[in-house]
């Protein structure tokens, strides 16, 4: 059976990207599964889609625990352990990443022995078209999947967009599909499962706790800021100081997330940790001081606080 | 203490009453409204200071009585059937919250067809809910069960909500007589509420029932409310210890009549109970060992203590007042579950259904029950379940159809292909 | 007004935040960006009682984004919720067992889905009643947290995922304002987050007021509405500019329009920004339902007069 995770964020087109390489697998007489794994969280919040290809029924359902193939559309998911995006990795598997950075470099970073791909974004490309290049690249490294079958699969899930869209995305996941002809088929299928693989479950007795804790009401305040939502960011607002003219914090009035705050100098600091990347405060601020520069995983900007 | 005679209304407003609830969510059904009509009746002329607000539907009622719960007062409020179903996604709910309240549901049968009389179906729908259940089968009861409700309901280790079952009509209103305690006594066995943690304050946020995201965190929230009505079992023998104590009356988890020596019982729950209970007697002076056994709490389901009640005896006939249609009686059936696999559980365990939309349970039915079971328990083969549902009912029912399908000519015989 | 508020000028708002950061509603949320404001202004003495949508996701276990208390209930009965938690604080303060200093101000939170559908009976009910609360609906015109299908909120001709057809859809945006007005409301305004002066001075005269009072948000929604995050404020500041959401507050007895538009900006402006109309503009341009849209607005100001 073969089992592929796709991991990006909500907007990305990860469902759509696991639902074509699921039909194109079927076209091809694979027993197919596929679903896509939302949270509460919303657009930008990491999500993750699945799919399962055997050729007998399939009948394992849920999480895919032990991926033969892993699928990253963003590659500033890849340090978000709430992501999840390294479970289940092992030597066999193969793991895909979004990213214009050298694949030795993630493999270095990531102390990982599997084998690693970049699939570099094209000249001026955003993340309308990663979808549509991750599952060419995905099609190519199973090897069982036809260009042919890989094209009818996207023009039946993308029916009834604007021509020019289905043709942009069949263009970019053929020239995708095509760049990883050197890597064609290094996808395995994994094992089937085993008794003698599994874990014996830990089960324990609950016993009957007082309501003070055993009833879901939260005591804290605003534990919300616990919450790394700054993650969800692909771009991020920066305050250009020498422009900003100190208005009556517009920008932190208006922010929805309550992510900037002006301190008593009449500064205004964005909180990078929340910030969800929205940018509502560039188009906002009136003396134009907010500017926008992409998140970049791998280079040293990032580890900024 | 005076003993007048009233109503099971009458008996459940007193119940209230002498537990000084400080809050009572109404909203009027047939035959339940009575006693908000009797409570407002108090309250308007200064003898009992609660606050009662009339709401626009149950699911709004409960709703309120909730969150008056969650905010630290003590709550009453009562309904009936439809009244009940309304206010389903809200039993729910407010189960979850751990708020502790005391609802009186004074049971009518479920539409369609509509009908105002008695039977079990509408409590039946709430057994899931998370609130805990006590069945009465007399107007006393009514209203010392509401006073062991809200003993049992705030009990630190319990923190549920619990409802007080009596039967519309044959209890709603029927008077009998009824020891009305004095509030000194009463206030010896239920203190005033303490609302503990739960309780809304300025300066002590508190985010209550709140969204959880995934299977693990919701299966431990959802199993702690289960170990909590297990453990309001034990809560409860304290609480009926200590109200015989002060009162005398003696309410057991379950009652059980002429049972030590019986080879057949009848399992019941209700006011109609009281008719098996002459049923036995009759059956006893005609020589029949036979017995009784009426669950008072049916949740926490008494498990364990029918399992000794009932061991070793040859049959037991289980009386639904109530029916899942596909499935049967559910009272049946749960006792099914409870027996299954247990040392001397009975053998035969006989489905009867009746008592339908007020629909009476004669003595002679009672005995014939008596005899079909015993006639299994000889041959040791369970009977098919039966509806208590006799030939002069079906001719009834055939001159009815007659009246209703008058215009096509048919009577209800030939209407049946 | 300006002489009973402590919010003169822009600079007279707040500048740190009470509303937690970190909440799951989605990136460039009109409906946060107005519920943060008022949050601000109401202070931490606040309970939220939430009817269920969108923002019952802002307390998942065990973060919640407030820093005084919220009870999650039900879609159709958040009023009855405020009702218990009021009556149950007047018991509890003419008992003398809280001090004034513990009482709350009582606020339904609720999205358009509840309040001008399966919630509309329980709120009618409260305001028959009289009960003291504040009735806040952040309004995105669709039942936004399933994926936006037709509300009665919704406006006529919008695209939703249950109205995919050319016409959008067919029926029109029912007044909640007039509702209220009718059914014997203390206050009743319209805010939006965009015109945060407005709708503080708003919340300020609401959180003095008693009875039922009723707060109505336009949430400009980028999910809902198919916009880029990043044009929240503008489309909030074109429904105001094009006259769509009127500005406006009713007290004693009155209705008042807050801003009138002096040129009202044509609709068209606010509407070919958001990709729920799109099939208004693309393939073909539909001119009379643009025009019918554009005559209701006119029609609206015109009655309002000058």
């Amino acid at each position: 059976m073969y089992r592929i995770r796709f991991h990006g964020r909500g907007g990305q087109g990860i469902k759509t990207a696991s639902r074509i390489l699921g039909s194109a697998l079927f076209a091809e007489g694979y027993e197919v599964q596929d679903a896509p794994r939302y949270g509460a969280e919303r657009r930008g919040a990491p999500i993750f889609a699945y799919v399962r290809a055997d050729r007998a029924p399939v009948y394992e359902r849920g999480i895919i625990d032990h991926p033969d193939l892993v699928v990253v559309t963003d590659e500033s998911l890849v340090q978000v352990p709430a992501a999840a995006v390294m479970t289940g990795l092992c030597d066999r598997s193969v793991l895909v990443i979004a990213s214009a950075a050298e694949p030795e470099l993630w493999q270095q970073r990531l102390g990982v022995t599997c084998r690693v791909l970049t699939l570099p974004p094209g000249p001026g490309e955003g993340a309308a078209l990663m979808g549509a290049a991750s599952v060419g690249a995905a099609a190519k490294l199973i090897g069982q999947i036809s260009a042919a079958n890989l094209e009818g699969a996207i023009r039946a899930e993308l029916e009834g967009l604007p021509s020019d869209v289905i043709e942009r995305n069949v263009g970019r996941a053929l020239e995708s599909f095509d760049s990883f002809e050197s890597h064609a088929g290094c996808v395995s299928e994994g094992e089937a499962l085993t008794r003698a693989s599994a874990t014996p479950p830990a089960w324990v007795e609950l016993e009957v706790e007082p309501t003070s804790i055993s009833a879901p009401a939260i005591r804290g305040e605003a534990t919300s800021e616990q919450v790394q939502t700054g993650l969800w960011r692909t771009m991020r607002p920066v305050i250009d100081d020498s422009l900003c003219n100190h208005c009556s914090w517009i920008c932190s009035t208006l922010c929805p997330d309550a992510a900037i705050d002006v301190g008593s100098d009449r500064e205004p600091i964005i909180d990078y940790e929340h910030c969800k990347g929205c940018l509502l405060c560039v188009a906002v601020c009136p003396s134009h001081a907010i500017v926008v520069e992409p998140e970049r995983a791998v280079d040293e900007h990032r580890s900024d606080p | 203490m005076s003993r007048r005679l009233i109503t099971g209304n009458a008996a459940a407003a007193w119940g209230a009453r002498l537990a000084r609830a400080d809050y009572i969510p109404a909203f009027p059904i047939t035959p339940q409204t009575e006693i908000i009509e009797t409570l407002g009746n108090w309250i308007d002329h200064g003898e009992m200071p609660a606050r009662m607000v009339m709401l626009e539907s149950e699911h709004s009622m409960m709703t309120a009585a909730g969150a008056a719960a969650a905010t630290g007062v003590r709550v009453f409020s009562a309904t009936s059937s439809q009244g009940l179903l309304h206010a389903m996604e809200m039993l729910y709910a407010v189960a979850g919250w751990r708020a502790p309240l005391v609802l009186v549901n004074v049971s009518r049968g479920l539409a369609s067809p509509i009908t105002l009389e008695s039977d079990h179906n509408d409590v039946m729908a709430a057994r899931d809910s998370g609130f805990l259940q006590l069945h009465c089968a007399s107007c006393q009861e009514v209203l010392d069960a509401t006073l062991i409700a809200y003993r049992i309901a705030e009990d630190p280790r319990v923190r549920l909500p619990m409802m007080v079952n009596l039967d519309g009509f044959y209890l709603s209103f029927t008077r009998e007589p009824v020891s009305i305690p004095e509030l000194d006594e009463v206030r010896s066995f239920l203190p005033d509420f303490d609302p503990g943690s739960i309780r809304f304050r300025a300066g002590r946020p508190i985010s209550q029932a709140v969204a959880v995201l995934g299977g693990g965190p919701y299966s431990y929230f959802r199993y702690e409310s289960h170990l909590a009505a297990n453990a309001a079992a034990d809560v409860h023998r304290e609480v009926v210890m200590d109200f015989e104590r002060i009162f005398g009356r003696r309410y057991d988890a379950i009652e059980t009549y002429q049972c030590e020596d019986a080879e057949i019982v009848f399992l019941m729950i209700g006011s109609f109970s009281t008719k098996a209970r002459a049923a036995v007697d009759a059956l006893r002076d005609a020589g029949e060992p036979v017995g009784l056994v009426r669950p008072r709490l049916l949740r926490p389901y008494p498990a364990e203590d029918l399992r000794r009640a009932l061991a070793g005896k040859r049959a037991v006939a289980v009386i639904d007042q109530n029916l899942s249609p596909g499935h049967g009686g559910t009272l049946h059936c749960e006792l099914a579950a409870a027996l299954y696999g247990s040392d001397g559980a009975p053998p035969v365990l006989a489905s009867f259904v009746g008592g339908l939309g007020g629909r009476d349970i004669t003595a002679a039915e009672f005995f014939e029950i008596a005899k079909v079971t015993k006639k299994a328990a000889d041959e040791g083969v369970t009977p098919e379940p039966r509806l208590l549902f006799q030939e002069s009912e079906l001719r009834e029912v055939r001159k009815l159809q007659a009246i209703a399908h008058h215009e096509r000519g048919l009577t209800g015989a030939e209407h049946v292909e | 007004m300006s002489n009973d508020t402590r919010f003169h000028d822009i600079k007279d708002l707040p500048s740190t935040h009470l509303l937690g950061s970190g909440t799951p509603m989605c990136a460039g949320c009109g409906g946060l960006q107005a519920v943060s404001q008022i949050y601000d202004v109401l202070g931490p003495n606040t309970i939220f009682v939430n009817a269920a949508g969108c923002m019952t996701l802002l307390s998942v276990y065990p973060f919640t984004p407030f820093r005084g208390s919220w009870l999650y209930t039900s879609m159709g009965s958040a009023p009855a919720g405020a009702q218990g938690v009021r009556d149950a604080l007047d018991i509890l303060r003419d008992r003398g067992k809280i001090e004034a200093s513990e009482d709350m101000q009582v606020v339904v939170l609720t999205g358009d889905g509840s309040a001008y559908g399966m919630g509309l009976s329980a709120t009618s009910g409260a305001i028959d009643r009289g009960l003291d609360f504040i009735y806040l609906c952040y309004d995105n015109e669709g039942y936004g947290n399933t994926g936006q299908q037709t509300s009665a909120a919704t406006p006529h001709a919008a695209r939703t995922s249950t109205s995919t057809g050319a016409a959008g859809y067919p029926g029109f945006k029912k007044d909640l304002f007039s509702i209220w007005v009718a059914n014997g409301a203390s206050y009743v305004a319209t805010v939006i987050g965009t015109e945060p002066l407005d709708l503080a001075r708003k919340i300020e005269k609401a959180a003095k007021l008693d009875g039922p009072r009723m707060i109505l948000s336009l949430a400009p929604c980028p999910t809902g509405w198919d916009y880029d995050p990043k044009d929240s404020a503008e489309i909030g500041r074109l429904a105001v500019k094009t006259g769509v959401w009127p500005l406006k507050e009713f007290a004693d007895g009155e209705v008042t329009h807050n801003k009138k538009p002096r040129k009202r900006v044509p609709v068209v402006e606010y509407l070919e920004r958001q990709g729920r109309f799109a099939h208004l503009f693309e393939p073909e341009r539909q001119d009379r339902v643009l025009a019918d849209i554009q005559s209701k607005v006119d029609r609206y100001w015109d009655a309002v007069g000058s």
